[in-house]
């Protein structure tokens, strides 16, 4: 001990010297910028490094001595009397050293902080001793007595803490790591405020849920969270199920052992909202339990390949709906089959992402196969040409079309399926027709009279006369669903000019509000990005109501400002969710409670009305 | 919690006929005979309840402030009046945690919420 203490005192010494000796500058290496800076207002890099070195080699003396104590007390045996005496005093005294310390803690910010932080039940002391632990914990590069096996080693930043809170060598570190993997982490906690939780609010928001979720949510999510432990889904509703289903694909839950949740000898529809890990096999087992299907729907169906339509065909299954997402291994010649073997009874098809399997020829068949057709989809279909949209045309019976094809069609063959089918459609949607122009619109307004939705999007060719003229004195009745996302003019070289009015522009909206407003309930004017700001104010004046209005899409849609939101939420007293990405004259509208408006641009987000 | 389970078949009598405003409170009462007193407000939350409750029809449910659901348990209901609660807790905030539901009631709860109307699309939430 004795010798300890002179060590000390000699090293001590030594920093004296140290310290009153000014560094000389007879020899000087190169210099930093800041150390000469400092130089020249009589402050010594030197100095400042050589007293950090000091006090924390102090520190770490310190702990060293207390440490070193200790140890003696055990291994020497002959001296007991005195060491104990010895030990139990430095015990005491740490004790009382501690103690004093504890308290010093618990009246500093950190531990008010932490004690916030912590859960109410845990106690004072404990958070108090857990700071103390930590500021006691020896820094990397100093020694320290394994807490295990009790050998001397260095402490690196990696050293493992022990079960008693000492540090461990790397050996025993190891061991305790290997044994702690098994375990469950500490789950970690749900922020509730400060940092962060506006973006989770802003995050959820864009999910589409604001406040509470409904009881039946809650107990889909607990469901879905826990599907290993379900046997059955017993005898719930068919909206239901599919909400399950639903919520199943969110996470690539349906795997062949969760599929018999869904399937019944009894079950008339089939959901499967991801088939990705079901094999063909399981397809085929579909069809084996579920004899009376009636509705089957899958999306990402890739292993629905020939064997399993094989299957389908040799099955007396008279199915009235089918849905099939992304079957490209799935011939042309089993579609086909599959139309003169089951086009009888089916009442709806749709088919989406068939790669190049799925084309005009089996659209021709169609007439002859599928008599009671009401509603036809292809999507995102690389085969289908002018013929087969033709085609479709000889399909009286069609009440619903969709159509998305990455071949682009022209206007002639879509006017020619319009004028021969128009009458009777309720739906249609033809997705990206760059080359469709007003003639199509035209055939619209001549021939479609049932119309609820109307889907035309990213035209190239319309004017805004052509989506005056439709809407004007339209025959049809007022529509529900509207959508003419992207129907804008494109010139890379005069980006700003619009000398032809290509798009849906200001006469053409407000043709359109005036005729459909009444019924509306979805809206999508995407990236019409020439509809003029006093359009907007005259769509949405002080007299005009739209009652039924839930959706409403104007993202870049250019003149949109503050004052028309208002008056929007003002005329849509149902309006749900606004959404306004690239709308940069969006600033500070205030939002009425209950309506989600997304995509503001700046970082703050929406603010709700009365939150400031 | 405002709402006391109390014995099978204990009798609390609310006279509904005589008094003009409403009272603020209503009675649910499960197949078994548990029976839950829950703010009114927070129980108009299911459109279901919000009907029977409704003051212009002559429904029984109506003059006694009390409605009777033979098909749920105890349990379930329990469940659905925590529910209550806890949507008339947070209905004002956004930053919202979820109710904890047992994985075992899951199934049964579920079909009770959509009995009652407890989904987004139906929920009288204004």
């Amino acid at each position: 001990m004795a010798d300890q203490h002179s060590l000390i005192r000699t090293r001590s010494r030594r920093y004296d010297e140290n310290q009153n000796g000014r560094p000389s500058r007879n020899i000087t290496g190169p210099q930093s910028a800041l150390t000469d800076f400092l130089a020249s207002h009589n402050i010594s890099a030197a100095q400042i490094r050589i007293e950090a070195d000091r006090r924390r080699q102090q520190a770490g003396q310190g702990e060293s001595t207390e440490e070193n104590n200790v140890s003696e007390v055990v291994e020497t045996v002959e001296t007991v009397s005195v060491t104990v005496e010895a030990s139990s005093s430095t015990s005491r005294t740490t004790r009382g050293r501690n103690t004093a310390a504890l308290d010093k803690i618990k009246a500093s910010k950190a531990f008010k902080k932490r004690k916030k932080m912590a859960d109410d039940d845990d106690d004072d002391d404990d958070i108090a001793l857990a700071i103390f632990e930590e500021r006691r914990a020896p820094l990397p590069g100093q020694m320290e007595n394994c807490e295990i096996c009790g050998k001397r080693f260095t402490v690196t930043p990696y050293s493992v803490a022990g079960p008693d809170g000492g540090l461990l060598c790397a050996p025993c570190g190891r061991e305790i790591a290997k044994e702690r993997e098994g375990q469950p982490k500490k789950k970690p906690r749900k922020q509730t405020g400060g940092v962060g939780s506006r973006r989770t609010i802003q995050s959820r928001m864009l999910d589409g849920d604001v406040g509470t979720k409904s009881l039946a949510t809650l107990c889909v999510q607990t469901l879905a969270k826990n599907v290993d432990l379900a046997e059955s889904l017993g005898d719930l509703p068919e909206h239901l199920i599919d909400k399950i289903a639903r919520i199943f694909s969110k996470r690539r839950l349906l795997k062949p052992d969760t599929l018999p949740l869904f399937m019944q000898p009894s079950t008339e529809v089939l959901h499967i909202y991801d088939g990705a890990k079901l094999g063909h096999q399981e397809f085929i087992s579909i069809f084996q339990v579920a004899s009376n299907l009636k509705k089957f729907k899958v999306r990402c169906a890739v292993q629905f390949k020939d064997e399993v339509m094989d299957y389908l065909l040799s099955r007396d299954i008279p199915l009235e709906s089918f849905y099939l997402h992304g079957a490209n291994l799935l011939s042309e010649e089993k579609w086909h089959e599959f139309l003169a073997a089951k086009g009888k009874s089916l009442k709806e098809l749709q088919v989406y992402f068939t790669d190049r399997h799925f084309g005009d020829e089996t659209l021709g068949l169609m007439k002859g196969c599928c008599p009671q057709l009401t509603r036809l989809k292809v999507c995102h279909n690389q085969k289908v040409t002018d013929a087969g949209v033709t085609a479709i045309g000889q399909l009286s019976s069609l009440r619903h079309l969709s159509l998305e094809l990455l071949q682009d069609l022209s206007s002639e063959a879509l006017k020619s399926c319009i004028t021969q089918i128009g009458k009777d459609l309720v739906t249609l949607s033809l997705k990206r027709v760059p080359d469709a122009d007003d003639s199509v619109l035209d055939a619209i307004h001549d021939n479609c009279r049932s119309l609820a939705k109307l889907r035309i999007t990213e035209s190239e060719a319309m004017t805004d006369n052509g989506f005056t003229r439709l809407f004007a004195d339209w025959e049809n009745s007022s529509l529900e669903f509207v959508d003419f996302q992207k129907c804008r003019q494109l010139d890379a070289a005069h980006p700003r000019e619009n000398p032809k009015n290509i798009g849906l522009c200001s006469e053409g909206f407000k043709a359109l509000m005036n005729h459909s407003g009444r019924t509306l309930r979805h809206v999508n004017v995407h990236a019409c990005r020439n509809i003029s700001r006093e359009a907007f104010e005259e769509a949405f004046n002080e007299t005009t109501q739209y009652p039924e209005l839930r959706h409403l899409e104007i993202s870049f849609c250019e003149e949109v400002t503050d004052f028309i939101l208002g008056c929007i939420f003002r005329a849509c007293p149902n309006i749900k969710e606004v959404n306004v990405f690239g709308c940069m004259k969006v600033k500070e509208v205030r939002v009425p409670r209950g309506v989600i408006l997304i995509g503001v641009p700046n970082a703050q987000g929406m603010i709700t009305e009365g939150t400031d | 919690m405002l709402h006391t389970s109390s014995q099978p078949y204990a009798s609390i009598t609310i006279t509904m006929d005589d008094l003009a405003p409403p009272s603020k409170y209503v009675t649910l009462v499960s197949g078994d005979g548990f029976e839950f007193v829950v703010l009114r407000e927070a129980a108009m939350v299911s459109p279901i309840i919000k009907g029977m409750l409704d003051p212009r029809s002559q429904f029984v449910e109506a003059q006694h402030a009390r409605c009777v659901f033979q098909e749920m348990s105890g349990t379930v209901l329990d469940k659905v009046v925590e529910y209550f609660h806890y949507w008339y807790r947070y209905k004002d905030s956004e930053d919202v945690p979820d109710m904890d539901i047992p994985v075992e009631l899951c199934l049964e709860l579920l079909a009770a919420a959509d009995y009652l109307g407890l989904d987004q699309a139906n929920m009288s939430t204004k």
